[in-house]
C-alpha cells in the first residue's frame, strides 16, 4: 500500500498467484477485456515467446473515489513456472492482496496444493504472515471435463478462510467477482489495520461503490 | 529513503520513476525529426520538471530577425520561457507568441500520471489573418521586413494541428509504454539474478558445512578402520599360528577329518587375515600414511612373478594366461611389493571374472604420461610428457556395463551382489589399487563391453633409464 496524501492517491498492489498454466494472465487479460476503459491502462506482459509469462503481468486500474482521492490498483500475476521461484518472491514483495487461481481438473489438485504451500513459504520468506495476508482462491477453467464438482467446491469453502470463486477466466466468466472480491477483503484489512477513513477520510463503502461501479459487474460463472 | 530504494520501491509497485528513464533519447529525437520533416512544425520534448529530452527545429527567418533586436531578443526568451514553465493539467494548451504564432503545449502521462509533455511551435494559425499589433510594438523593428518575414512561418489550422499533437502524443506514450517495460524487465532480472545467487550462496554455504561434517566423519571412520584392523590382526596371526601348530601335530597326530577341519579354518583365517590387510591398506592409503619405496622395477619379472602366482587358478579354469611384454619397455619407478599388489588384484579379478575357456592377458609398453588433470587437458601448456609404462590386464570375462564403470574403484562398491556372492571379496581391492596407483603418480582406466571383456590400463613412471 502506498498512500501519496500529496496527490491524494492510494495505490494497492494486488498479486495473482497459482501453478503455471493455472490463468492467471487470462485473469488479467479478460479484466483488461471487461473493465471500463476509462479505469484500466494497458496490460503489460513481459513473456517469453511462446507467451509464458516471464517476469509478470501488470494491469494498472485508477478509479476516482470521491473527494478528489483517487485509488490506483496495480494487478500483477508472478510466472507460475517452477523454475522463477526467486522471481516470485519479488513480485511478492509489498502485495496487499493476493488471488490464488486454481486449476479446476483434478488431475491438478497436488499442483494446486504445491503450488499454494510454496505461497505460504515465499511470504514467509518476505516477512509476511500469511494467515494475515487478504486472500481469495479462484477455482478456473469450470469449463473442463473432470473438474472438481460444484459440491466439492461448496465443502472446501465452507472450511476453508479464503472465499472460493468459480471462473472460466478465457471467456471472462467469474473474473470480476474474484476481483471484487479481492478488493473487499484487502481494504477491509486496510482500514482494520490503517484507518483510512478516519486518518485520511476515505469513505470505505463510497470507494467500494466508486469501485465496483467503474470495473463493472459481470454474471457469475454458471455450470451449464 | 535513498534514490535506490526509491526506485527498488517503484519497480515493486511497477511505478515509472522518470521520463527521461523511460524514453528513449534516440527514439524521441527520430521522432521529432520526423514529425518536423512531415509537419514542418518544430517540436521539443520536455521531462516533468521542464528539462529538454529531444527536438527538431529549424530557425525561422522571423526569429532570427527579432533575435537581432535587443527587445525583440528580450520578448522571445521571455515567451519561450513561459511555454517551457507551462504544465498542463489534463489537455493542451495553445501558448501566444506576441509575434503572432503560438505554441501548443501537450501533457504526457503514463499509467494516468503526468509525466511530461512536448512543445509544438512557434507555427502560425490559418485562422490568423495577418502580423498582429504586438509585432509592430517591437522597438526599432522594421515592420515591412517583419512582416514579409512573418509571411514564412509554418502555418497549420488549429484543428489539424491539435490532432497531429493529439498522434505524436499517443506515439510518445506507447514508446514510454515500452520503455517502461523494458526498464521493469531488465530491473526485474537483476533483481531475480541477485535473488537466486542469495539462494544458491545460502545453499552453496550450507553444503561447505556439510561436506566438512562428512570429511571429519570420514576421518573418524578410517581412524576407526586402522584401529580396529589392528586390533583384529594380533589375535587372528594367534589363532593362524596355532592352527599351523596343531596341523604340523604339535598336539598329537590327527585323523582325516580332524586335518580337513583345519585347512578349512586356516584358509578361512588367511582370507580374513588378507581382508584385514585390505582395510589396514585403505586406511593408510587414505590418511596418506602408506610409506612407498621406490625403486627400478622390471616389469617383465614383475608380470612374471603375478603370472606364476595366478597361473594355477588359470589352469584349473581351462583360462589360456599370456604375458606380453613389448620391446623397449622400460623399468617402473615405483614399490615393488605395491606394483605386485595391484597387478596381482587386476589378475585374480580378471580370472575371477572370465568364462571357462577364456583368456587373460597381462601386458606392459612404453608410454607416455601426461601430467596434471587426468583428462589431459591443457596439460601440453605446462610441462612435457613423463616417460612411462602402461599395464595392461585384458579379459574376455563378463564385462562391466557402462553406468556402473564410473563407481567400481569407490571402496565397498559392487558391481553385483550376484557376483560377489558367487566370487567372494568385500568390494576393497579395486579401490585400494586406484589409491596405489595415484600414490605413485600413476593413472588407472578401465574400458569394458558387457559380454566381450574388460580392459584396465595402468600407467606408471617410468624408472630413470640410469637407475
Amino acid at each position: 500500500m502506498r498512500l501519496d496524501l500529496a496527490a491524494k492517491e492510494l495505490t494497492l498492489k494486488l498479486v495473482y498467484y497459482g501453478p503455471a498454466l493455472s490463468g492467471k494472465t487470462s485473469n488479467l487479460r479478460a479484466i483488461h477485456r471487461l473493465a471500463s476503459s476509462e479505469a484500466c491502462g494497458q496490460l503489460m506482459t513481459l513473456a517469453m515467446k511462446n507467451e509464458r509469462t516471464l517476469f509478470f503481468d501488470m494491469l494498472p486500474i485508477a478509479i476516482a473515489v470521491g473527494d478528489g482521492f483517487r485509488v490506483r490498483l496495480k494487478l500483477f500475476s508472478v510466472p507460475g513456472q517452477l523454475m522463477h521461484e526467486a522471481t516470485r518472491r519479488l513480485v511478492l514483495q509489498a502485495a496487499d492482496g493476493i488471488a490464488f487461481i486454481a486449476d479446476s481438473r483434478r488431475s491438478e489438485a497436488s499442483t494446486n496444493r504445491e503450488s499454494f504451500l510454496r505461497l505460504h513459504r515465499n511470504l514467509r520468506h518476505n516477512g509476511v504472515d500469511p494467515a494475515r495476508m487478504p486472500m481469495v482462491v479462484q477455482f478456473n477453467k469450470r469449463d473442463l471435463e473432470d473438474i472438481r464438482s460444484d459440491e466439492e467446491l461448496e465443502t472446501i469453502g465452507a472450511r476453508s478462510h479464503e472465499p472460493i470463486y468459480k471462473a472460466v477466466a478465457t471467456r471472462g466468466h467469474g473474473v470480476m467477482q474474484t476481483l471484487h472480491g479481492l478488493i473487499r477483503k484487502t481494504w477491509l484489512k486496510l482500514e482494520t489495520d490503517q484507518h483510512l477513513e478516519d486518518r485520511v477520510g476515505i469513505n470505505a463503502s463510497r470507494s467500494m461503490r466508486a469501485i465496483e461501479s467503474m470495473l463493472g459487474n459481470r454474471p457469475e460463472w454458471q455450470a451449464p | 529513503m535513498t534514490q535506490d530504494d526509491a526506485n527498488a520501491a517503484d519497480i515493486v509497485m511497477g511505478d515509472v520513476v522518470r521520463l527521461e528513464d523511460v524514453l528513449s533519447r534516440d527514439s524521441a529525437a527520430s521522432l521529432c525529426k520526423s514529425f518536423f520533416a512531415l509537419f514542418g512544425l518544430p517540436v521539443r520534448v520536455l521531462s516533468q520538471e521542464g528539462d529538454l529530452l529531444a527536438e527538431a527545429h529549424r530557425d525561422r527567418p522571423l526569429c532570427s530577425y527579432l533575435n537581432t533586436l535587443a527587445d525583440g531578443r528580450h520578448r522571445c526568451s521571455q515567451t519561450l520561457g513561459e511555454a517551457h514553465s507551462v504544465q498542463p493539467d489534463s489537455g493542451s494548451i495553445v501558448h501566444p507568441c506576441f509575434s503572432g504564432a503560438v505554441y501548443r503545449i501537450v501533457p504526457l502521462f503514463h499509467q494516468r500520471r503526468p509525466i511530461g509533455r512536448f512543445i509544438v511551435g512557434p507555427y502560425v494559425p490559418i485562422e490568423a489573418p495577418s502580423a498582429p499589433e504586438s509585432l509592430g510594438s517591437v522597438e526599432s523593428i522594421d515592420t515591412g521586413a517583419a512582416r514579409a518575414h512573418f509571411s514564412d512561418m509554418p502555418r497549420a489550422r488549429e484543428d489539424i494541428a491539435e490532432q497531429i499533437c493529439a498522434h505524436l502524443g499517443e506515439v510518445l506514450e506507447i514508446l514510454v509504454f515500452f520503455g517502461h517495460r523494458a526498464q521493469l524487465a531488465s530491473a526485474m532480472q537483476l533483481a531475480s539474478v541477485r535473488e537466486s545467487y542469495r539462494e544458491l550462496a545460502e545453499k552453496s554455504e550450507a553444503l561447505t558445512e556439510s561436506h566438512e561434517e562428512l570429511k571429519q566423519v570420514d576421518k573418524l571412520k578410517s581412524t576407526f578402520l586402522a584401529t580396529v584392523s589392528h586390533e583384529l590382526r594380533s589375535p587372528l596371526t594367534s589363532i593362524i599360528g596355532y592352527t599351523e601348530m596343531l596341523q604340523s601335530g604339535a598336539a598329537g597326530a590327527l585323523s582325516e577329518e580332524q586335518s580337513e577341519i583345519l585347512k578349512t579354518v586356516h584358509g578361512k583365517a588367511d582370507e580374513l587375515l588378507g581382508l584385514i590387510s585390505s582395510l589396514l591398506d585403505l586406511g593408510q592409503l587414505e590418511s596418506r600414511t602408506l610409506d612407498l619405496r621406490h625403486e627400478a622395477v622390471d616389469p617383465r619379472a614383475l608380470l612374471s612373478g603375478v603370472g606364476s602366482t595366478v597361473v594355477p587358478s588359470a589352469n584349473r579354469r581351462n583360462i589360456a594366461l599370456d604375458i606380453r611384454v613389448s620391446a623397449g619397455t622400460p623399468k617402473i619407478w615405483g614399490d615393488a611389493i605395491r606394483l605386485r599388489q595391484i597387478m596381482l588384484n587386476l589378475a585374480d579379478n580378471a580370472i575371477k571374472f572370465t568364462h571357462e575357456g577364456g583368456q587373460v592377458e597381462l601386458g606392459a609398453a612404453p608410454a607416455q604420461l601426461e601430467p596434471g588433470d587426468p583428462s589431459g587437458v591443457g596439460s601440453g601448456l605446462f610441462t612435457a610428457n613423463r616417460p612411462a609404462v602402461v599395464l595392461l590386464v585384458r579379459d574376455t570375462g563378463m564385462g562391466i556395463a557402462e553406468d556402473k564403470l564410473s563407481r567400481i574403484f569407490e571402496a565397498f562398491y559392487q558391481v553385483d551382489g550376484g557376483t560377489t556372492r558367487a566370487h567372494g571379496g568385500a568390494g576393497l581391492g579395486l579401490s585400494i589399487v586406484k589409491q596405489l596407483v595415484d600414490a605413485h603418480g600413476g593413472t588407472i582406466e578401465v574400458t569394458s563391453k558387457p559380454g566381450e571383456g574388460t580392459l584396465f590400463t595402468v600407467t606408471l613412471p617410468a624408472a630413470n633409464p640410469d637407475a
